[in-house]
């Protein structure tokens, strides 16, 4: 059943997804930082306000994933920020997330040798995302 | 005796100044994202690392750096200790790489091994190395460059 975008039920499914993921788990082995995805407001998009998704990412495991305001995401070590819009088309699978930071429309914060020496492990954590069903806002 | 002191002094206080030369400048006011995104990295890869730090205070060349399915580049200007990133592919390139993002990454990721050279026998390494047979990965002025070439992936890779 498809849950609302960015919502506490999206991120419990998305959290399942990627602990149910066998290449996450070995890409992301000794990964220990926290990652957040700040979900920035489109509200002709019906998509009113910023939101966070915090993720507490640990040696190939998601501990918790959860979704907040967006200074929550921001706090991490790790933030990637984009519109709504954006990240609609990352988790649809039209906007490659690697090739979204080259280009600028993914905004990534944080030590940048770290992030790329695990370029797998946040693909696949794309790939999680794009397993959920979502009710998309902009879509009813 | 007093004086000399004082000069040396006066010299600290200068260096420590903001207008101490940065490792790696922008050619543009406005650098692309993917610009930044390579200065950032070749910063904080030779920031941290001794061996990294050699290889970039000795190098110099102008590498291009092409991402085919972004349709973006860089020009890298290495001059012994000091990178200039153009936006875009500037002309008298010693060295032109041309490969998706994904392998671009890759590269990025290869591990170096013995007598720095950078291996090409684990996954990463045979990824790199079965695109570049394929033509998905396009290295331009290779052959005449490789010293130059190794120099450049040592300081590129984060691993």
């Amino acid at each position: 059943m498809a849950v609302k975008a960015f919502s506490s039920e999206w991120a419990e499914l998305f959290k399942d997804e990627v602990n149910k993921s066998s290449v996450y788990k070995a890409a992301g082995k000794g990964w220990k930082w926290t990652v957040g995805l700040v979900v920035e407001a489109e509200p002709d998009k019906h998509f009113p306000e910023s939101r966070g998704v915090v993720m507490d990412l640990f040696d190939g495991e998601a501990r918790d994933i959860t979704v907040g305001p967006a200074a929550d995401a921001q706090k991490c070590d790790f933030v990637i920020t984009a519109p709504y819009s954006r990240w609609k088309q990352v988790a649809t699978k039209e906007l490659d997330a690697t090739k979204g930071m080259l280009q600028g429309k993914l905004k990534l914060k944080g030590d940048l040798p770290t992030i790329v020496r695990y370029t797998k492990a946040s693909q696949e954590m794309t790939e999680c995302t794009t397993r959920v069903p979502v009710e998309w806002p902009d879509e009813q | 005796m007093h004086d000399s002191g004082s000069g040396r002094m006066a010299r600290r206080a200068i260096k420590a100044t903001s207008k101490e030369p940065r490792l790696v400048e922008y050619a543009s006011k406005e650098p692309s994202a993917f610009a930044e995104m390579l200065g950032g990295l070749i910063e904080a890869n030779v920031l941290a690392n001794a061996e990294k730090k050699k290889d970039f205070d000795t190098l110099v060349a102008r590498v291009g750096i092409w991402v085919t399915d972004i349709e973006e580049g860089v020009t890298l200007v290495f001059d012994a200790g000091q990178l200039t990133v153009y936006n875009g592919l500037e002309p008298q390139r010693t060295i032109t790489i041309r490969a998706e993002a994904e392998t671009v990454m890759s590269l990025s990721n290869l591990k170096i091994g013995v007598f720095g050279m950078p291996v090409y026998y684990d996954e990463v390494g045979r990824s790199v190395a079965l695109k570049l047979v394929r033509g998905k990965l396009k290295i331009d002025g290779m052959l005449p460059n490789i010293a130059t070439l190794n120099r450049v992936t040592r300081i590129f890779s984060v691993q």
